[in-house]
């Protein structure tokens, strides 16, 4: 196994599972649904809580699609194989969540401008809102992927993977959204897109080393 | 030839909670060895095993391999070696080449089907492994053993689901390892049939 | 710089041995410090110009509150201290610490709606303050769920320390974020490098207390860490021989 072949296959089985993929979008947009039929159908309410609602779902369905990410190696020896390997783990964890981020935020950035007209977002903040999304999500993924690690082992991780990452992810939410509103009051909104992208520079440098050692604490 | 390799352990001992697992065990590996690591449920087999590839922590002792301190530099010794565990890391989602092409990028197809036609797999080639049995999904993965040129083998209950004709291959493919130099740990309930191997006793 | 005492601090034995002469005297003063500053700030401090009686409340509500921070600071040290050199009592400070941390967030957002409620009119608003401890508490919770969710201990202690690692790193930047989200809380009472904006005889009080229920909880954490050194090294001689020489 070398890096190379490691991303390859990678990709393949993404490409192979993507009705998982695929289940976290049709979440993303069942959440979003329930906020007009559960609050208020009208654009008063909707038009300035739509970069909320969406960062909500978008948090809610990447915690479900990273929730699962190392289960299966888990289960068929390939965490064993990886620490055996010689490899860094660290790259290697990088790497998965490089390739399972692409296939999850590709497609919701394409479902994205139909979600923002449904919620009455105004055009003009939809490119902020993309933005956001682009930048905000990597710290999502490679924070969830340290959760993801730790609870690989338990046979119903998923609340525990839940209740340990989501307080961690209220500033790429607050910041994001600050973003959004920010571009609805027509005011200046780089400086929250900053600090987004500094907290996913973070996540990124840190967050891999955090998971390979939760990922050698998991296998044994 | 493979190349050669030696591998100390002195006075090794793990812990796993509350067990002390091989107090103070010492024994080492070289070139043509073929070592049993034989012992009760819950003697410590794997936990050795995976002790010395450095995933289980080591309470005391030292581990040297070709004159370096493992502790300090894991990569020579991982380099140099292929371990097997008892999930033998076959993803469900590839078919048996792919699976082979995962772990030995630098063979050619020509040679993985080589590999898969020895464990008698060479039929189900394009086949996922989801639907593939146990013991056809530990051959794709002792196929790895005769792909890459790894001196030293960690096998960990490698008969398991194994029927008689790919017990008898593994075995002459473990003769012809030793014969070129390689050496062999392996922990198995059941004897060799026809190698005999030094023993390690480890105790409950 | 003598390093000695940070690797006595390895040994579970010594430990449980300066703990016992410490542990119990730490719990005494703050006690009595925590009773002396408490008495003092609701009977005889002056009341507020503005808040009148209700301020009082600060005399615990501030105190808690800054321990619960601190109590996650050094669990955040202790899981590096853990990570890093290994060393076998951090996880056990760690798996001490929490739920003492955990029960300080509480009582801050309970004081703290408790006060809220005159000053404010409603028990709860979204003020920053407010929410970064109630995160603060759900962090608590976390380590303490992994914690209790994993049965091996190794594997467990690994854990906790990965977690209480991440969280405090997220601290700040949670504790930042919210802040300039919404902010409707009065400045931090307490300020070491600036002089107190209040008069010495509400301030003193106040010192008293939180100095008090710094060495409580540094005390009882003593305890909780001795009783699992107890517990975890229960096979060593030295354990056999401490129980029977001492009782439990």
């Amino acid at each position: 196994m070398n890096y190379r072949s490691y991303f390859k296959s990678e990709w393949l089985s993404l490409l192979r599972r993507k009705q998982d993929t695929l289940n976290a979008l049709l979440f993303f947009v069942m959440v979003i649904t329930l906020f007009p039929l559960g609050v208020d159908p009208s654009s008063e309410f909707l038009s300035p809580a739509a970069g909320g609602i969406i960062w909500c779902a978008t948090a809610l369905a990447i915690l479900m699609a990273v929730e699962g990410m190392y289960k299966e190696d888990y289960n068929d020896g390939s965490l064993e194989q990886w620490l055996a390997s010689g490899l860094s783990v660290s790259i290697l964890v990088f790497l998965k969540v490089f390739a399972q981020w692409v296939m999850v935020v590709v497609p919701l950035l394409l479902v994205l401008p139909l979600l923002a007209q449904m919620l009455f977002l105004p055009a003009s903040a939809l490119g902020v809102l993309m933005c956001s999304i682009l930048l905000g999500t990597p710290a999502l993924f490679f924070i969830g992927s340290i959760g993801a690690a730790l609870t690989v082992s338990l046979r119903r991780g998923a609340v525990l993977m839940l209740l340990l990452i989501l307080p961690l992810y209220i500033p790429v939410i607050v910041f994001a959204t600050g973003a959004v509103r920010a571009a609805q009051m027509e005011m200046a909104y780089s400086g929250q897109l900053a600090i987004l992208g500094a907290i996913s520079l973070v996540a990124l440098a840190l967050s891999p080393i955090m998971a390979a050692v939760s990922i050698r604490a998991s296998v044994n | 030839m493979r190349k050669t390799v030696k591998l100390d352990i002195k006075n090794l001992s793990i812990e796993r909670g509350e067990r002390d697992l091989c107090c103070e065990l010492s024994f080492s590996v070289q070139s043509g060895d073929l070592i049993r690591i034989a012992g009760e449920n819950g003697a410590g087999k794997s936990s050795l095993m995976k002790a010395i590839l450095g995933w289980v922590p080591i309470e005391d002792g030292e581990l040297i391999y070709n004159g370096e301190d493992v502790t300090q530099h894991r990569d020579m010794l991982l380099q140099d070696q292929l371990y097997l565990g008892h999930t033998p890391g076959i993803k469900n989602v590839f078919t048996a080449l792919e699976n082979l092409k995962l772990y030995c990028p630098d063979k050619s197809d020509r040679q993985l089907e080589q590999a898969l036609e020895e464990v008698q797999l060479l039929a189900f080639s394009d086949t996922p492994a989801a639907q593939l049995s146990a013991g056809q999904k530990r051959r794709i993965a002792l196929a790895r053993l005769w792909l890459t040129d790894k001196s030293l083998w960690f096998l960990d209950e490698p008969f398991t689901a194994l029927d008689v004709k790919g017990v008898s291959v593994l075995e002459e493919k473990m003769a012809a390892h030793l014969s070129e130099g390689g050496a062999v740990v392996i922990t198995t309930h059941q004897p060799l049939l026809h190698l005999s191997p030094k023993v390690i006793e480890l105790s409950v | 710089m003598n390093w000695t005492w940070f690797h006595k601090l390895g040994s579970p034995k010594w430990f449980y041995q300066w703990a016992s002469n410490w542990g119990g005297r730490c719990v005494y003063v703050g006690l009595a410090l925590l009773l002396v500053g408490v008495v003092w700030g609701l009977g005889f401090a002056p009341q507020d110009y503005q808040q009148g009686n209700s301020f009082r409340i600060i005399y615990i509500h501030v105190p808690v509150a800054v321990l619960a921070q601190s109590c996650y600071l050094a669990m955040g040290v202790a899981g590096f201290v853990s990570l890093v050199w290994q060393m076998k009592l951090a996880p056990v400070f760690i798996k001490s610490v929490a739920p003492v941390g955990a029960i300080m967030a509480l009582i801050a957002l309970v004081s703290g709606a408790i006060w809220g409620k005159p000053t404010w009119g409603t028990w709860w608003v979204w003020d920053a303050r407010l929410t970064s401890v109630l995160v603060l508490f759900l962090l608590y919770m976390g380590v303490m769920a992994i914690q209790n969710a994993l049965d091996d201990q190794v594997f467990a202690d690994k854990a906790v320390a990965v977690v209480s690692l991440v969280g405090v790193i997220n601290l700040p930047i949670i504790k930042y974020s919210v802040e300039w989200w919404n902010t409707l809380h009065q400045p931090a009472t307490f300020k070491l490098t600036e002089k107190p904006s209040m008069p010495m005889e509400m301030w003193l009080p106040l010192l008293f207390s939180a100095i008090g229920l710094y060495l409580f909880a540094a005390g009882v954490s003593m305890w909780r860490m001795q009783t699992e050194v107890l517990m975890r090294e229960r096979k060593a001689n030295w354990v056999k021989k401490e129980v029977l020489e001492h009782g439990i």
